[in-house]
Order: C-alpha cells, then structure tokens, then sequence
C-alpha cells in the first residue's frame, strides 16, 4: 500500500515538535546541534517502502521530511524488520551495527546526534501514538526509543563496540578529545538507560497484546 | 464536471450555481470578504487541522532553497508565505498574492506579528494575469485556490510564462476520494458538517456551503494533470492525500 503523505507530515510534525520542545528545555543543547549542521539522513526503509529524511538545520533544528532533493549526507537502509530487530534486541547498539542495517556515508555526526537527542528527555510514546494510533505508533516509538538512547549495553561494551565501528566500519578517526566526550556522554547515558530499560519493559508488557495483533 | 468551465455560452459554474462568467469573481470574492476575519480558524476545524498537513508535504515538495523567489498566488491569509519566507531566507523573496483584499490585510497582519514580513511581498493580483515578469519565479504555489478560479486554464498558463525555466508549479487542491465508502463519508461531512459549523462559527452558511460545492464541481486528479499538461508543463504528477480528498499536482516549466 501507498503510504499517506499526509500521515508521514502528522508523525514528523509530532516528532519535529517533541524535539523542539525538549530541546528549549535543555540548555546548551540547540548550540550543540547548530554545529552538526548540515547533516542530512536518509533513513531508507525498503520494506514497506518509505523514505524520511531528518536534518539538522542552521538554526539548529532538527527537521524530519519524506520529500528532499538535497542529497543526505548519510543514509541508513534496511527493512521494517531489520529496523524492528534493532528496536528489540537486548543490545540495540550492537544490533545496530552488527545487524542487516546499512549505514552508509558520513556516521560521525550521525552518532552525535544520537548522543544529543538520546540525552534528552523524551517521551516519543504520546505524540505518535497520537498521530498514528497504538499499534503502528507504539512500534515507532520503540523503534526510535532504541535507536536513540542504545539502552541495555554495559559501558565497557558499548565502548568497544562503538570505537571499533566508527574506526573500522566507518574507517573515521576523530581527533581524542571528541571521542572521550563522547564517551564521557555515554557513561551518562548508561545511567540513564538501564532506569528507561525497565520502563521500557513494563510498556512492551502492555503493548504485547496490541503488537502481536498485526504481526 | 468542471471542464464546463470555458463555455461559451458564457456561464460558469458558482459552487452547483450557474452564473456569468464575469459575474463568478466577485461572488468569490464576497465568499472570502465575509469568512476572511475567521478564516484561519475555520480551516483548523473544518479539516482537523489537517491543512496544516497538507501544506507541509507541498513544501517538501517545493524543494525551495534560500535566494529563490516564490510565488503563493490565492495565498490568503499567508500560511504558505510564512513558511516559504523562511525557507528563501534574506537573499531570497516570496511573494504573497491574492484577488481579494480582505484575506491579504489579515495576511498581513498576520505576517507582521510573526516577524516575517521582510522578504514578504505583498500583491493582489488575479491568477488569470499574473502581474509578474515572464520567467522571473522559481516556484508557484496554489493551494484551495484553483477552483475559485473563474478560467482555471487561463490561470495555469499564467503561471506557466512567469515561472522561469526549470521552476515548478504545485497546486494542493481538494479532489476526489479514492474509495466510495470515504467519499460518502466525506459528502455527508461537508454538505451538512461543513455549512452547519459555518453558520455557528461566522454565521454564513451560505459561503460555507459554496465551499462544499466547489470542492466537488473541481477537476479530479486525472482531469486537473491533464490541464497542468496542457499548459505546456513537463513532469507531471499527483500525490494523493488523506485518501485523495487533497491532492498535490506537481508540473515544472520544461
Ligand atoms: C480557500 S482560500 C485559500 C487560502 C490559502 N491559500 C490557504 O490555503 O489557506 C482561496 C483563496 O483564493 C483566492 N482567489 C479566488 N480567486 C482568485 C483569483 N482569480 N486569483 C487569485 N486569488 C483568488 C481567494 O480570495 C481566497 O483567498
């Protein structure tokens, strides 16, 4: 089936929206995106078919469009499925990397806006569930969940994991200092994820019964 | 249907009405002299907000850059333009045009209190003789305004000759739902819902009820890309939305 723009434009707009407001909330953050400027991803779904492109404007704002001319500067490509694996491994950063998911392109700006947006505070369940409805919407947000805040991991793995793929797969070598705070970020999201992780498990508990409905 | 429009036994139609053909501008133009004022409001709850929707994906569409000059002609109270202004940036231009001066002072006004009036012109002018130089604009715009339009055609070759080569036109209209079942859902809405609402909100039913007419005397998705073809644009084609109640029509000038 053909995907509604319309409905595509209602879920990015709810997105948009979160983010915008997370970010107004978290100082320093907006500063920190305007310099991942002009990141563009093309994030290529190919079954169902659909393609959503987030970038990072000028001013800072994130956008998250199904329509662009502008080639991305990095472009992520797999299946709903190979997506949904990464969403609901026990180690969604290592299924991110080792998995079916094709990341092609620049990846260091890529993995700071994950760090950036993953260290915000937000909640994605509400907004898309209320743009898409619970069943659709709860996968989504799951989906986005895991591929922002790569919850579940020890740090020491985490770490080898990521240094391993941004130097080898990636074949990037960013200068010390960007990689220790990196790490520094990810100590913190650590923390903070094993808290979302059982969060995480209490909603998929109670999706379980919608999502093994259309499956 | 409404390729009825150029007659020559020199009537067109007004909503389901038949009128002359130099009568049907300004029974138009008295619709949106009295729904101008609530206009914005009325757009949110008569679609659900779902304009806003559609007018986002038309501005994907668009693919405007910054320095680009844009058109939004039967641009109203300006939603487009605020967006466009943003997108063209201080080297760029977007021109805001309506036929009716109403809707452009609420634009206006509108415009100023976002803050994005400084690259943002302000124009009435009528789509059939766009008053701009041929070749001058990247993009055109046109959304709910085509079928108000007394010479659709006319109007499309307009806005042919002052695109510039390479620059497109999109046109976000109502059109025809792909499924019968949403289409009688949809009838049941806008003939009834639709008048109804409008007569509590601005105490007009009748405008609101022209509306619902005009949506359904408009060309459907196959009858309006022919048109936008025979302009002379190259290119052409449609994206169905909210199950083919919207539809944008996308030509470029070849
Ligand atoms: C339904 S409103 C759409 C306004 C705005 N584009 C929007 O989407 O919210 C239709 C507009 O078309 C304008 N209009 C009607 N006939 C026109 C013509 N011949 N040339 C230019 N504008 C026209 C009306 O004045 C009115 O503002």
């Amino acid at each position: 089936m053909e995907h509604d723009p319309a409905v595509i434009a209602g879920v990015s707009l709810a997105i948009e929206t979160v983010i915008a407001k997370a970010v107004e909330l978290s100082p320093g953050t907006q500063s920190r995106l305007k310099q991942l400027h002009p990141l563009a991803i093309e994030i290529h779904c190919t079954q169902p078919a659909l393609k959503i492109f987030v970038s990072v404007e000028e001013d800072g704002g994130i956008q998250i469009a199904s329509y662009r001319e502008t080639k991305a500067t990095v472009s992520i490509e797999g299946t709903w499925l190979d997506f949904s694996r990464v969403a609901t491994a026990s180690d969604p950063a290592a299924a991110l990397i080792n998995g079916d998911v094709k990341i092609s392109g620049d990846t260091a700006p890529l993995m700071q806006l994950q760090t950036i947006v993953g260290e915000l505070d937000i909640d994605w369940e509400a907004p898309i569930v209320n743009a898409i409805g619970p069943v659709l919407g709860h996968q989504l947000a799951q989906v986005i969940r895991a591929i922002t805040a790569a919850s579940g991991t020890t740090h020491r793995r985490m770490k080898r994991q990521l240094s391993e793929f941004i130097l080898e797969e990636a074949r990037l070598s960013p200068p010390k200092p960007e990689l220790d705070s990196f790490f520094t970020a990810v100590d913190d999201l650590v923390l903070r994820t094993d808290r979302i992780e059982s969060r995480l498990k209490r909603i998929k508990k109670r999706a379980a019964s919608l999502t093994g409905a259309i499956e | 249907m409404s390729s009825q429009d150029n007659l020559t036994d020199d009537s067109t139609d007004f909503g389901y009405e038949r009128v002359k053909t130099a009568e049907k501008a300004g029974r138009v133009r008295e619709v949106f002299d009295s729904v101008a004022a609530q206009y914005d409001l009325m757009n949110d709850l008569m679609s659900g907000g779902l304009h806003r929707l559609w007018k986002r994906f038309t501005i994907e569409l668009s693919a405007v850059r910054s320095g680009q000059t844009v058109l939004d002609i039967a641009g109203g109270t300006g939603d487009l333009a605020a967006k466009f202004s943003k997108l063209v940036g201080a080297d760029g231009k977007v021109i805001l045009a309506d036929i009716n001066a109403a809707m452009l002072s609420v634009g206006r006004d509108r415009l100023i209190d976002k803050g994005a009036l400084s690259n943002i012109d302000v124009v009435q002018a009528d789509a059939q003789f766009l008053p701009f130089e041929d070749n001058s604009i990247d993009c055109i715009t046109i959304a709910f305004g085509l079928r108000n339009v007394t010479d659709k055609a006319k109007a499309l070759r307009s806005m042919h000759r002052v695109l510039k080569p390479g620059g497109r036109l999109l046109v976000l209209e109502f059109s025809k739902p792909t499924s019968p079942l949403l289409s009688k859902v949809y009838d049941a809405y806008s003939f009834s819902a639709l008048p109804a609402m409008g007569k509590l909100i601005t105490d007009d039913a009748d405008s609101y009820r022209y509306l619902a007419e005009s949506i359904r005397k408009h060309p459907d998705q196959e009858s309006l890309l022919e048109m936008v073809e025979d302009a002379g644009f190259v290119d052409c084609r449609y994206h169905n939305m909210t199950g083919g109640i919207v539809a944008v029509h996308r030509g470029i000038k070849g």
